[in-house]
C-alpha cells in the first residue's frame, strides 16, 4: 500500500529515532557515526516538525496501523491535538539536541556519551508515541518506556546512593500513576470491545454516569501524578535537578505535557466533559499547585530545583484553564469552554518553550561555573551575554511580561475567567472571577522570583571565583537557546499563528463551538505596543551621549566586595516571613564557643524546609497498606488442611451461588 | 422641599453602602479611640437613616428616636469612653488576636453569609434587603469583637455595635418600634454599660491589667 | 478627527505628569506649613538632568542601559490607556485593563533588575522590597477593575467608561465603593507613596523605590524619573475616568473638548488634595505591616467581586 508523503515523514522519524540511532550508536564508537546519529536525531525531528505542522494547519489525519506484528492492537495516528503535541515535542527536540551535542561531549566520556544519545533518541521516541497513539495499548507501552528510558537517562548521570533513592521514589510513583492510568483505559473494556480510540469515542456515550466519575477521577488521579499536581509532586523536584540539563530540559517542557495531553484527550474526547464539581476539582488542584509551586520555587536557591518547582505552577496555570473549561461545559457555554481550552493548550506550548530555554540556560551556566548555586554566581550576564540575553527572554516569557509569549496565554485565561460572570450559577459566578486575584498572585509571585534568579545569577558582583572567570558557552549551544528564544518572542508578538489553528482544534474538541473573538483581539494590539516600545528604545539609544563608569559609592569604605550584595535567600526572606504559615521551616543556629554570645569566632545557620505532605499524607496511607497487608498474612497459616478448606469453602459456595442466582 | 428629598432618597439608597465600610475598617482598627469614633460615625448614619425612614413614611416618633440616637449613641456613650480610657490610663491597643488581613477576610465572609442568609427571607416578606444585610452584619461584627478582641473595654464596644445591629434589624422589619420599648432599650443599654464601666475599675485594681485572655482564674 | 484627540490625550498624560507631581509637593508643603518649591520645579529637574552625563557603575551591563527606556516604553503605552475628555483612548478599545496591568508590571520587572545591576546593597534592598509590594498587589488591582468590569459587561476600558456614563450618578453602587476604596489602595503602593513608601526620603534603609534607582544618572535617571510621574498622572486619570467620568465630551466640538478638560483638571485637581492629605495625615508603614494593607485591599477588591453577583441579579 503506497504511503502518502505525510506518513513517509512520520515513518521515517520513527524509525530514525527508534531504529537506526541506537543502533548505530551501540554499534561503533567512531566519531563520524555520532555525528550522522546526531544529524539523524535532529534531521528526523524536523521532519516530524512538517508532518506534524502539515496536521495541525491543516486537516490530515495519518494512520500508521502496526498491528499485525503485535499481540495486541497497535495503532498510531495524527490526529488534530496528537500533532499540536507532535509539534510541541519535536519544536522542543530539535534545539535541545543542537545543545546536548557540544553538553554531551563536553560532560561525558566516548562510551557513556554514545549511550547516552541512544537513550535520548529512545526517549524522544517513547513521547512521540505515547500522543500519537491510537490504541490503548500503544498509549501504555509509551508511558512506561518514557518513565523507565527517563530514569535510565538520570542513573546514567551518576549512581549514588541519594540518586538511586531519587530515582527509586520517581519509578514508584510513575508507577502508581500509570496503574490509575491502565484502569482508566480499561473501565471501558465492557462498553467498547476493545481500546482502540475511536471506538472508545464512539462507546463513550453508553458508559453509565457512575462509571464516567469512576473513569474521571483515575485519569485525574493518573496524569496528574505525572503532571506534578500538587499533593503528586513529590518526585518532580527530586528527579528534574539530578538530571543532565538537556534530559531535564525535555522531562520538564515535554514530559509533564504528555500527561496534559492525556487528561485532555480523556476528558474533553473521550468523556466529553463531566459534571460542574469536576471542573472545581481541576480549578482547586490548579489553584493549589499554582500558588505552592511558586511558593516553594520562591525559597529555593538551587537554579535546576527552582525551576522544577516553577514546572509545578506552570501546570497549576495549565489546570487552572483546563478546569475553567470543564466548568463552562458542564454549563453548556461551548464558545467560552472553547476559550478557556484554547488558553490552557497555548500555555502547554509556552510553556514547552520557555521551560526548556530555561533549562537550557541552567545547563550553559552549570557547563562554564560548574554549579547551580545561585548564592555562588553572579555577574554572569557581561561573561556570557548570549546565555544571558536568552535566559532573560526566558525569564520575562515566563513571567507573563507581554510581548513574550507566556504573556498571551495568560491573557486568555484571564479573560476566560472574566467571561465567567455570565454564567447564572452563582458559585460559578463568585469563584471564577475570584480565579483572577489567584492567578495575579501567582503571576505575581513569579515575577518575584525570576527577578532573583536573573539578578542574583547574572546582574553585580559575581560571588565565586568560578563565577569570575566564566567563558561564553560554545556556539552549538548558543544556537540551540537562540532558536528557542526566537520562538518566545515571535508567539509573543504575532500570537494570531497559533491562535487560529488552536481555535479550529477547540472545535473538534468541543462541538458547537465558535471561534471566541478574544483571540482576534489581541493579536491585534500587541504588534502596536511592541512597535511603540521598541521606537522609544531605539530613540533614547541613538539619542544617548557618551557614558563615564564611575566606582559605585560605598558609603566611605574602601570599596564593596561581593558579599555585601543580595543574596538569593535575602531577597526572598520578605515573602518568606509573610507566607511563613506556608513554609514552617527547621531552623538551627550554632554558636562557637558556646559562652562566648557576642564574639563568636563562627555562627553556622541551617535552615531546613519540611515538606509536610510526606508526614500527613502519604505516610499514613502507607501505615494503612501495610497494616491491611500485615492482616491478610494471617491467611497464609502454613497448615495444609487450611488451605484445603479454603479450596473447599469456594466450591461450595460457588454452588450456592448459582442455587440461589435464579 | 426638592432638595430635602432628594437627600432622603439617596441615603435610604446607599446607607448601607458606608455601614459595610464601618464595619471592614471597625474590624481593621488597631486603637481604642479609632473603634470608638467608628462606632460613633456608624451610630450617626442610623441615626440618619432613623430621620430619612420619618421623613418618607411621616412618622413623628422616629424624629424622637433619631434625636436620642444621636445625643446617647454619637455623643455622650463615646465621650464616656473616652473618659473612661483616660482614666484608666491603660494603652490604646486593641490588642487583637487576629491580623488585619485575616479579620477583614472574616468580615468579608460575614457581610456575605448576611446576604445569602436575608436572601432566602427576605423573598417571602417584603423588606429592603441591603438594610436587613447590614443589621446582620452589624450583629456578627459586635460579636466577633467581642470574640476577637483582649481588651475588656472592647467586649463593651464589641456589645455596643451588637446593639446597633439589633436596633437596625427592628427599625427595617417593622418600620420604627413604638417608642416606648425605644426608651427602654436605651436605658437597658445606660444602666448595664454603667455597671461595666464600673465593674471595669475594679477588675483594673485587683487585677492591674485588661486583657480579658488573662482572667481565666476561676477555672473548672 | 478622533485619533487626533486620543494622541493628543495620550500626549496631555505624558507633558503632564511632571505638573501633577509638582502640584501635589506643593499641596503637601501647604498642608505642613512650608513654603514648598514652585509647581513648575519637576520640570526645570527633568531639563537639568537631561543635560547631565550619564555615570555607569563597573558591574553594570546591557541590562542596565535598557532599563530607563524599557520602563519609559512600557509607562507611555499605559498612558495611551486611560480617556481623558473623551470616552476613548489610543489603546482603549482593543487593550484591555489585564494589558493595562502588565505592561505596568514589565516595567517594574526591568526595574528591579537594573537595582541589581549596580552590584551594591542598596539596589538589592529595594529590589526585594518592591518584589514584595508589587506581587501582593497585583491581585487587588486586577480584582478591582474586575469587579467594574463585571458590572459594565466590557474588559475594555473605552467600554467601561462609555458604560459609566450612562449610569445615574446618584445610584452609588457598592461595587464601585468597594472597588474605588480598593484601588486608591493599590495606587498609593504602586506609585510608591505613603504610607507605603516615601518618595522624598534621602535615607537608603527607607527606600523602595529609590533604592533601585539608586545608581542611575543623568538622562537615565530623567527617563525613569519621568516615567514614574507618568505612572501617577496615568493611574489616577484611571481612577477619575472609571468612577466619576462625568463631564467627558460626546462630541468631538470645540466647546465640547474645552468643557471635559476643565472638568478633567478639577476631578484631577481633588484627588491630588486627597492624596497630598493622604500622604501628611499618615506615617509611612513599617515594612511588615505593608502586607496587612495590601491584604485589607484584597479583601476589600474580593468583597467587590462578590458584590457584583448581588448587584446584577
Amino acid at each position: 500500500m503506497p504511503l502518502a508523503p505525510i506518513e513517509l515523514g512520520f515513518v521515517f522519524l520513527l524509525a530514525a529515532l527508534g531504529f537506526f540511532v541506537p543502533l548505530l550508536l551501540i554499534a561503533s564508537q567512531a566519531k563520524r557515526a555520532r555525528s550522522l546519529a546526531i544529524a539523524l536525531v535532529i534531521g528526523g525531528n524536523l521532519i516530524g516538525c512538517f508532518v506534524a505542522a502539515l496536521c495541525f494547519w491543516r486537516e490530515s489525519n495519518p494512520l500508521l496501523d502496526l498491528s499485525r506484528f503485535t499481540p495486541f492492537p497497535f495503532a498510531l495516528g495524527i490526529d488534530r491535538l496528537s500533532a499540536l503535541f507532535l509539534l510541541l515535542i519535536c519544536t522542543v527536540a530539535v534545539p535541545v539536541a543542537i545543545f546536548a551535542a557540544s553538553y554531551f561531549d563536553n560532560h561525558y566520556g566516548e562510551h557513556r556519551r554514545n549511550w547516552m544519545w541512544a537513550f535520548f533518541s529512545l526517549f524522544l521516541l517513547s513521547m512521540i508515541v505515547v500522543v500519537t497513539a491510537s490504541t490503548g495499548f500503544a498509549f501504555l507501552v509509551g508511558w512506561e518506556l518514557m518513565t523507565l528510558i527517563s530514569a535510565g537517562l538520570i542513573l546514567m548521570e551518576g549512581d549514588s546512593a541519594e540518586r538511586c533513592h531519587n530515582v527509586f521514589i520517581y519509578l514508584l510513583m510513575m508507577h502508581a500513576g500509570a496503574a490509575a492510568v491502565a484502569a482508566s483505559f480499561f473501565l471501558f473494556l465492557p462498553y467498547s470491545h476493545g481500546l482502540g480510540f475511536a471506538a472508545i469515542r464512539t462507546a463513550s456515550a453508553g458508559v453509565p454516569a457512575g462509571i464516567r466519575t469512576l473513569i474521571f477521577l483515575l485519569a485525574f488521579v493518573g496524569f496528574g501524578t505525572k503532571a506534578g499536581i500538587i499533593p503528586l509532586h513529590l518526585w518532580l523536584p527530586r528527579a528534574h535537578p539530578i538530571a543532565p540539563s538537556p534530559v531535564s530540559a525535555l522531562m520538564s517542557s515535554v514530559m509533564l505535557k504528555t500527561a496534559v495531553y492525556g487528561f485532555v484527550r480523556f476528558a474533553f474526547d473521550f468523556l466529553g466533559g463531566g459534571p460542574s464539581w469536576s471542573g472545581y476539582i481541576v480549578l482547586l488542584a490548579g489553584a493549589v499547585s499554582g500558588l505552592l509551586g511558586v511558593l516553594y520555587a520562591i525559597a529555593e536557591h538551587d537554579l535546576k530545583r527552582l525551576l522544577a518547582y516553577h514546572s509545578v505552577e506552570n501546570i497549576g496555570i495549565i489546570y487552572l484553564g483546563l478546569g475553567t473549561s470543564l466548568v463552562f461545559l458542564a454549563h453548556h457555554q461551548p464558545v467560552l469552554a472553547a476559550l478557556a481550552l484554547i488558553a490552557a493548550l497555548l500555555h502547554t506550548f509556552n510553556h514547552a518553550l520557555f521551560k526548556s530555554l530555561l533549562f537550557l540556560g541552567a545547563g550553559a551556566i552549570s557547563n562554564a561555573t560548574q554549579t547551580v548555586d545561585l548564592e555562588e554566581l553572579g555577574g554572569l550576564q557581561r561573561r556570557m551575554p548570549v546565555t544571558g540575553a536568552t535566559f532573560l527572554i526566558a525569564c520575562c516569557s515566563i513571567v507573563g511580561l507581554p510581548l513574550f509569549n507566556g504573556f498571551i496565554s495568560e491573557w486568555l485565561t484571564f479573560r476566560s475567567f472574566l467571561a465567567g460572570s455570565i454564567l447564572t450559577n452563582t458559585k460559578a459566578q463568585i469563584v471564577l472571577p475570584l480565579m483572577v486575584g489567584v492567578l495575579a498572585l501567582i503571576g505575581g509571585l513569579a515575577a518575584a522570583c525570576f527577578v532573583k534568579v536573573f539578578g542574583v545569577a547574572f546582574l553585580g558582583r559575581s560571588r565565586s571565583a568560578e563565577a569570575e572567570h566564566a567563558v561564553e558557552v560554545p556556539v552549538s549551544m548558543q544556537g540551540g537557546m537562540i532558536m528557542l528564544a526566537a520562538a518566545c518572542l515571535l508567539i509573543g508578538t504575532l500570537p494570531g499563528i497559533l491562535l487560529h489553528p488552536l481555535a479550529s482544534l477547540a472545535q473538534v474538541l468541543i462541538p458547537g463551538g465558535g471561534v471566541p473573538e478574544e483571540t482576534l483581539i489581541i493579536a491585534r494590539v500587541i504588534p502596536w505596543i511592541a512597535a511603540i516600545i521598541l521606537g522609544v528604545s531605539m530613540t533614547g539609544a541613538l539619542l544617548k551621549r557618551r557614558e563615564r563608569m564611575v566606582r559605585t559609592w560605598a558609603c566611605g569604605l574602601p570599596g564593596l566586595t561581593s558579599r555585601m550584595q543580595y543574596t538569593s535567600t535575602g531577597f526572598s526572606k520578605p515573602i518568606r516571613f509573610v507566607f511563613s504559615s506556608v513554609y514552617k521551616p527547621d531552623r538551627k543556629i550554632d554558636r562557637l564557643p558556646a559562652d562566648q554570645p557576642y564574639f563568636p569566632v563562627s555562627i553556622t545557620y541551617r535552615s531546613v524546609r519540611t515538606t509536610s505532605y510526606e508526614k500527613t499524607i502519604y505516610r499514613p496511607f502507607v501505615e494503612m497498606i501495610l497494616s491491611a497487608a500485615h492482616q491478610l498474612r494471617r491467611m497464609q497459616t502454613g497448615n495444609i488442611q487450611v488451605y484445603l478448606l479454603y479450596i473447599f469453602v469456594t466450591l461450595v459456595s460457588l454452588l450456592a451461588f448459582l442455587r440461589f442466582q435464579k | 422641599m426638592g432638595l430635602v428629598e432628594i437627600a432622603t432618597g439617596k441615603v435610604l439608597s446607599s446607607f448601607s453602602v458606608f455601614l459595610f465600610l464601618t464595619i471592614l475598617l471597625l474590624v481593621v482598627a488597631r486603637r481604642i479611640s479609632t473603634s470608638v469614633l467608628l462606632f460613633s460615625v456608624q451610630s450617626a448614619i442610623i441615626a440618619a437613616e432613623v430621620f430619612a425612614t420619618g421623613f418618607r413614611e411621616r412618622l413623628a416618633e422616629a424624629y424622637v428616636v433619631g434625636a436620642l440616637i444621636l445625643v446617647i449613641k454619637v455623643v455622650a456613650i463615646p465621650r464616656a469612653f473616652f473618659s473612661l480610657v483616660h482614666h484608666l490610663k491603660t494603652s490604646h491597643d486593641v490588642n487583637a488576636s487576629t491580623t488585619p488581613t485575616q479579620s477583614v477576610f472574616i468580615a468579608a465572609t460575614m457581610i456575605y453569609l448576611a446576604y445569602a442568609a436575608v436572601h432566602s427571607y427576605g423573598q417571602s416578606v417584603h423588606v429592603p434587603e441591603d438594610a436587613l444585610a447590614a443589621a446582620v452584619a452589624l450583629i456578627l461584627t459586635g460579636a466577633f469583637l467581642m470574640v476577637s478582641r483582649n481588651k475588656a473595654l472592647m467586649q463593651m464596644l464589641g456589645l455596643l455595635v451588637l446593639e446597633n445591629g439589633i436596633f437596625l434589624a427592628a427599625l427595617t422589619t417593622t418600620f420604627g418600634m413604638p417608642l416606648v420599648i425605644e426608651i427602654g432599650v436605651f436605658f437597658d443599654i445606660l444602666i448595664g454599660l454603667l455597671l461595666m464601666g464600673i465593674f471595669t475599675f475594679r477588675i483594673r485594681d485587683t487585677f492591674d491589667h485588661l486583657d480579658v485572655s488573662k482572667l481565666r482564674r476561676l477555672r473548672g | 478627527m478622533k485619533v487626533a484627540i486620543n494622541v493628543l490625550q495620550a500626549l496631555a498624560l505624558i507633558l503632564g505628569a511632571p505638573l501633577v507631581r509638582g502640584v501635589v509637593a506643593r499641596f503637601k508643603a501647604f498642608l505642613q506649613r512650608r513654603q514648598g518649591a514652585s509647581i513648575w520645579r519637576p520640570y526645570s529637574d527633568l531639563a537639568k538632568l537631561f543635560r547631565k552625563e550619564d555615570l555607569v557603575p563597573p558591574t553594570a551591563s546591557g541590562v542596565f542601559r535598557v532599563v530607563p527606556f524599557v520602563l519609559f516604553g512600557t509607562t507611555i503605552c499605559v498612558a495611551a490607556f486611560v480617556p481623558l475628555v473623551q470616552p476613548s483612548a489610543l489603546l482603549a478599545s482593543g487593550g484591555d485593563f489585564f494589558l493595562f496591568v502588565y505592561l505596568l508590571a514589565m516595567g517594574r520587572f526591568f526595574l528591579s533588575l537594573g537595582g541589581f545591576d549596580g552590584g551594591s546593597a542598596f539596589g538589592g534592598m529595594g529590589a526585594s522590597r518592591e518584589a514584595l509590594v508589587s506581587s501582593l498587589a497585583e491581585a487587588p488591582f486586577l480584582l478591582s477593575l474586575v469587579a467594574v468590569a463585571i458590572l459594565a459587561s466590557h474588559a475594555d476600558i473605552a467600554g467601561m467608561v462609555a458604560w459609566t456614563l450612562q449610569q445615574n450618578i446618584f445610584n452609588i453602587s457598592a461595587v464601585h465603593i468597594l472597588a474605588f476604596t480598593s484601588l486608591a489602595m493599590v495606587v498609593i503602593a504602586e506609585t510608591g507613596r505613603m504610607p507605603v513608601d516615601n518618595p522624598t526620603t534621602h535615607l537608603e534603609l527607607t527606600m523602595i523605590h529609590e533604592g533601585m534607582v539608586l545608581e542611575y544618572s543623568g538622562p537615565s535617571l530623567a527617563w525613569i524619573e519621568w516615567a514614574s510621574a507618568v505612572k501617577l498622572h496615568a493611574m489616577l486619570a484611571l481612577l477619575v475616568a472609571l468612577f466619576v467620568p462625568w463631564g467627558m465630551a460626546s462630541s468631538v466640538s470645540v466647546g465640547a473638548i474645552g468643557l471635559a478638560l476643565l472638568l478633567y483638571c478639577a476631578k484631577a485637581t481633588l484627588l491630588m488634595v486627597l492624596l497630598a492629605v493622604i500622604e501628611s495625615g499618615m506615617a509611612k508603614l513599617r515594612m511588615y505591616l505593608v502586607p496587612d494593607f495590601l491584604g485589607v485591599a484584597s479583601a476589600v477588591s474580593a468583597l467587590a467581586v462578590i458584590f457584583t453577583t448581588l448587584v446584577k441579579r
